[in-house]
């Protein structure tokens, strides 16, 4: 396992595939896209590349809480996303950051648009991703979401998958 | 969204948009008091003009020369501390023209400087340089009547810094009064101090400031609203309970919840989602804190989570671990929220890193719970148009009287009861429909 070279159309794929998902809130499939023990993060706009263990953030799931995440994401009883929000979501600009042994850094940019309450609202960032290679496909190691803003704009909560 | 002019309720006995009747055992805001632009304007004056008001913690700023620039009451202001070490609030205008001065959110500096026409300024405030001084009639005079504007008062207690923009209102412990207490069990949690850490919450929620402070104050909502928390805790093996929690009026508008059956606390209450490694800690820690403080005082911070209210604009959670938030009024319908990490100075780094995991999945606009919350806030405020206005007045009121006929008996309110909403609003309602004096 690991050592194949991930080329930038595959980790396109993964990505895009991985956004119809959440799009579509087809949220079981879409945690089956991270490893055991994967992470989630999603860092607050005054980050400044430090360890979410030290400082901190608007999301940081280790397993088990992206396991809550989800099915509290899948209960009619997670008012903040029932009805659920319309998201549309636009990735470009990735890139292979750096290839290791196992895993592969892969950032790219995001814009997800959403939608709820007959209200808009724009979330602009990047990802900076660490994925496990396999030999049958990729899988989060570190998922981190960095939103772009100086602070969340009026109603732009964090309540879905950024 | 449409403005709505306030309309008399009518059938009422007085124009108050707070009605209490103890033999009716009722108590009602008046729903403009979320939706009124003026009466927005009004509370900025009234309350945000005229009271203490917290502003951040000495922790942000550890070092001589470390800045940050921040709103309150919709007044750009500099929070720094100077070159000699003096915590420094200055007004974010250039005292030449008006520009504002330092147009960076946080950093390190000797001086802030005017890009306009390149004033400087010392981080206590001298204007230390004003170039073509020549062109100015006696420029030490004139150096010392443009020095930068100082915030009226600023005190703090235990490394909370307050600032009022009324250079007459009371001492800060006399306005904090039995809250001051609170805040000093929060500070003995760690034996080297408390501290923020950077990756501090900005957000910003459509609704009006009071109803962030509602929720905080409103147990009642817990259940219903944090289902999926509640569940998710139940899962990790922590049974969440009501009983024998009660709220608690401190005077002048501050609140306090006292909540033993919501959630363990690190270090503190061991539960089982915390690790088995932290139960051990959890005995030695309560150890330290009985050698440091005495056993009464030790159980007083340790064994229950709080929530503080402290009028008009700091909540104070003290739960699983403990964050900071702010509110910041920006309109009726909108409030900004600032929410900081506090922790225990001089923890282990695993420590450290559970306290973080686990506040950012209860709090926060990412979190478990606290989106919840703002679906709250936002669907109260979009929900109280339909009755702005009506054909019946007595639509346009929101009941808040849980616990009043058990309180009348003279029993502790409970924290699933409406009594700390209720204090906050006599506040309010002294506040803003009083003459405008303090305590009035």
């Amino acid at each position: 396992m690991g050592r194949r070279t991930v080329t930038r159309a595959e980790a396109e794929d993964f990505l895009y595939r991985e956004a119809m998902l959440l799009d579509e809130w087809r949220l079981d499939e879409w945690l089956a896209l991270f490893e055991e023990d994967g992470r989630m993060e999603v860092t607050t706009t005054d980050w400044n590349g430090w360890d979410s263990s030290s400082a901190g953030a608007f999301m940081c799931d280790d397993y088990g809480l992206l396991k809550a995440r989800v099915k509290r994401l899948k209960s009619r009883k997670a008012h903040a996303e029932n009805p659920h929000s319309r998201t549309h979501r636009m990735i470009s600009n990735v890139i292979i950051l750096e290839q290791g042994d196992e895993t592969v850094w892969v950032a790219a940019n995001f814009i997800i648009h959403r939608y709820r309450d007959n209200q808009e609202f724009s979330y602009v960032g990047r990802y900076e991703h660490v994925l496990l290679v396999d030999d049958d496909g990729l899988r989060f190691r570190l998922r981190r979401s960095i939103p772009t803003a100086e602070t969340m704009a009026p109603g732009a909560r964090l309540s879905f998958i950024l | 969204m449409t403005q709505l002019t306030h309309t008399d309720p009518g059938g009422t006995p007085n124009r108050s948009l707070v009605h209490e009747d103890w033999d009716a055992l009722t108590f009602k805001v008046h729903r403009s008091a979320y939706r009124s632009p003026a009466l927005f304007q009004k509370e900025m004056s009234r309350i945000w003009g005229h009271t203490w008001l917290y502003l951040g913690h000495e922790t942000e700023i550890p070092n001589p020369g470390d800045f940050k620039s921040r709103t309150l009451g919709g007044r750009p202001l500099i929070f720094c501390r100077d070159s000699s070490g003096k915590i420094q609030v200055f007004f974010n205008a250039c005292t030449h023209r008006g520009t504002v001065l330092c147009r960076h959110s946080e950093g390190n500096t000797k001086f802030f400087q005017c890009f306009y026409h390149a004033w400087a300024f010392s981080n206590s405030g001298e204007l230390a340089a004003l170039p073509g001084d020549e062109a100015y009639a006696d420029v030490p005079g004139f150096k010392e009547r443009h020095r930068l504007r100082s915030v009226p008062r600023v005190d703090s207690h235990e490394g909370f810094v307050f600032i009022a923009f009324d250079p007459d209102v009371p001492d800060l412990l006399t306005h904090l009064g039995e809250a001051a207490h609170y805040m000093s069990l929060t500070a003995k949690i760690g034996p080297q101090g408390m501290q923020t850490v950077p990756g501090v919450q900005l957000y910003s929620v459509k609704g009006n400031w009071k109803l962030a402070v509602e929720n905080a104050m409103d147990g009642y909502h817990f259940a219903p609203t944090h289902n999926t928390f509640v569940g998710y805790l139940r899962e990790t093996g922590f049974a969440v309970t009501d009983d024998d929690q009660y709220a608690y009026d401190l005077g002048d508008g501050h609140g306090l919840l006292i909540l033993t059956g919501h959630n363990g606390r690190i270090g503190m209450v061991w539960e089982p989602r915390f690790g088995e490694g932290e139960k051990e800690r959890t005995a030695a820690k309560r150890q330290e804190m009985e050698e440091r403080l005495g056993k009464e005082l030790a159980a007083e911070v340790a064994d229950a989570s709080r929530i503080l209210f402290v009028f008009p604009n700091l909540l104070l959670f003290d739960l699983e671990a403990l964050t900071i938030r702010q509110i910041e009024p920006v309109e009726a319908g909108r409030t900004d929220v600032r929410a900081w990490q506090f922790v225990e100075t001089g923890e282990p780094d695993e420590v450290r890193a559970l306290r973080i995991k686990t506040m950012v999945s209860f709090v926060g606009p990412g979190g478990l719970a606290t989106p919840d919350d703002i679906e709250a806030y936002e669907a109260v405020q979009r929900g109280i148009e339909a009755t702005a206005d009506s054909a019946d007045p007595a639509y346009d009121w929101s009941d808040m009287s849980r616990g009043m006929a058990n309180e009348k008996q003279g029993n502790q309110g409970r924290s699933i009861d409406e009594g700390a909403m209720r204090s906050f609003w006599r506040q309010w309602s002294r506040r803003v429909e009083g003459d405008g004096t303090p305590g009035a």
